[in-house]
């Protein structure tokens, strides 16, 4: 991995922040048309006499061999186009704790086992010997059959701004205004926030970040349009590519804050399992239905391969 | 002890010892342990019912001869309730935020 190699940091190296990467939060080059995503209807699901072949024991072959969200050259393109993007050590004396290197977090990713849950034995065992094994997230994250791909979506929006909202909260005592005055993931990546439609997007310390963005996700829930509570309510046309995409894109900013600037915290707490987990599960589902780019996983890309091809 | 190469802001150790601290680990990490064990129980469950519908549609089908609008209604009524269940499960109340 070349980007590795040119951009290898010692544990916990502080390096000067420079230039602010800006990322725009409003631009709207965020809903990129996706993979053709059709609603299923209900209805129409062909009876398919092959029962066993169809139910059988899930596989171990990743998915992503076969389908990468953009095809392996992309990745790799875009790995080599980010080696010009590393900030130059600059002299605005603004001193960063930078403590994420892929090579200090590797120890700490668990090994994969090849386990596959097909019954309920030992369930509570499994899952706690297995949490982050990628064979058993790989098929948890599978449209089940003759599901509607929006609700089974709308159910992990859910679910992710729900794990999220527990691993960040248990570290807020040591991610504070004052630890962390703008939302930052290493020193090339920082997410603004624009708090009125039509504004310019403003710096805001990490945890202001993250109080609008659950707020902001709260909000969408709350919205019977987008997240219909009812058994007869509708999602939107564009559910998938206007609110899914967009709330995962914003929720992943929360992983790569915790994973470059807390991940030395987090070890610590012994909440490294339940992150690594949570965050491979994030990708696994991401990547099952084509939902992020490889660009969208600006600075935990060579972790996200990392996790993929383990 | 620590297996954690890097330094550490001041006070952590402070901070992470504090009792209020340990019970927001813990709380984090049962959190977590429920998740997948009921997550995974979800979707077992959800297979092994699939599993027995469709079955007992092919059986239908070979046995019976039995026309495939009328299995295919069936179908969607199962499919229906399948639905419904997991929207169920979206509404149902989580920690909200937590603290
Ligand atoms: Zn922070």
């Amino acid at each position: 991995m070349s980007f590795l190699q040119n951009f290898h940091l010692s544990p916990g190296q502080t390096i000067r922040s420079t230039r602010g990467f800006k990322w725009n939060t409003t631009a709207n080059h965020a809903d990129t048309p996706l993979s053709p995503q059709k609603d299923r209807p209900l209805s129409n699901v062909p009876i398919n006499g092959n029962v066993e072949n169809s139910w059988s024991t899930p596989t171990k072959t990743p998915r992503y061999a076969q389908q990468p969200p953009s095809g392996p050259d992309g990745l790799a393109a875009l790995q080599e186009s980010r080696t010009h993007q590393i900030p130059q050590l600059g002299s605005d004396g603004n001193v960063t704790d930078f403590n994420y290197t892929p090579s200090h977090q590797q120890p700490f990713l668990q090994p994969t086992e090849g386990t596959t849950v097909t019954s309920h034995q030992d369930l509570k065992h499994i899952v706690e010997m297995t949490l982050g094994s990628e064979g058993v997230l790989n098929q948890a994250v599978k449209l089940p059959r003759g599901e509607n791909e929006n609700e089974w979506l709308a159910v992990h929006c859910v679910d992710f701004y729900n794990q999220i909202n527990m691993l960040y909260g248990t570290i807020t005592e040591f991610c504070s205004p004052q630890s962390c005055p703008r939302m930052i993931a290493t020193n090339e990546y920082e997410y603004l926030w624009a708090f009125q439609k039509g504004q310019p997007p403003v710096a805001v310390s990490a945890p202001k970040y993250v109080e609008c963005l659950m707020r902001w996700c709260q909000d969408q829930f709350d919205d019977e349009t987008i997240f219909p509570a009812k058994t007869s309510g509708q999602f939107p046309s564009n559910f998938i590519s206007k609110y899914v995409v967009q709330m995962l894109r914003r929720l992943f900013r929360v992983y790569a804050h915790m994973y470059c600037h807390h991940f030395n915290e987090i070890l610590e707490l012994n909440l490294q399992t339940v992150l690594n987990t949570s965050f491979r599960h994030f990708c696994l589902f991401a990547q099952e239905f084509g939902l992020l780019k490889p660009a969208d996983f600006g600075p935990l890309l060579e972790l996200v391969i990392e996790l993929r091809d383990r | 002890p620590s297996h954690s190469p890097k330094k550490l802001p001041r006070g952590f150790h402070e901070k992470a010892s504090s009792h209020k601290t340990q019970r927001l680990v813990s709380v984090c990490q049962m959190f977590f342990l429920d998740y997948y064990c009921d997550m995974f129980d979800y979707v077992i469950s959800r297979r092994q019912r699939t599993r027995k519908v469709l079955e007992y549609l092919s059986q239908q089908k070979a046995l019976k001869h039995i026309d495939n609008d009328i299995l295919n209604s069936e179908w969607s009524g199962y499919v229906y309730k399948e639905h419904e269940i997991l929207r169920k499960r979206r509404l149902k109340p989580k920690h909200k935020d937590f603290e």
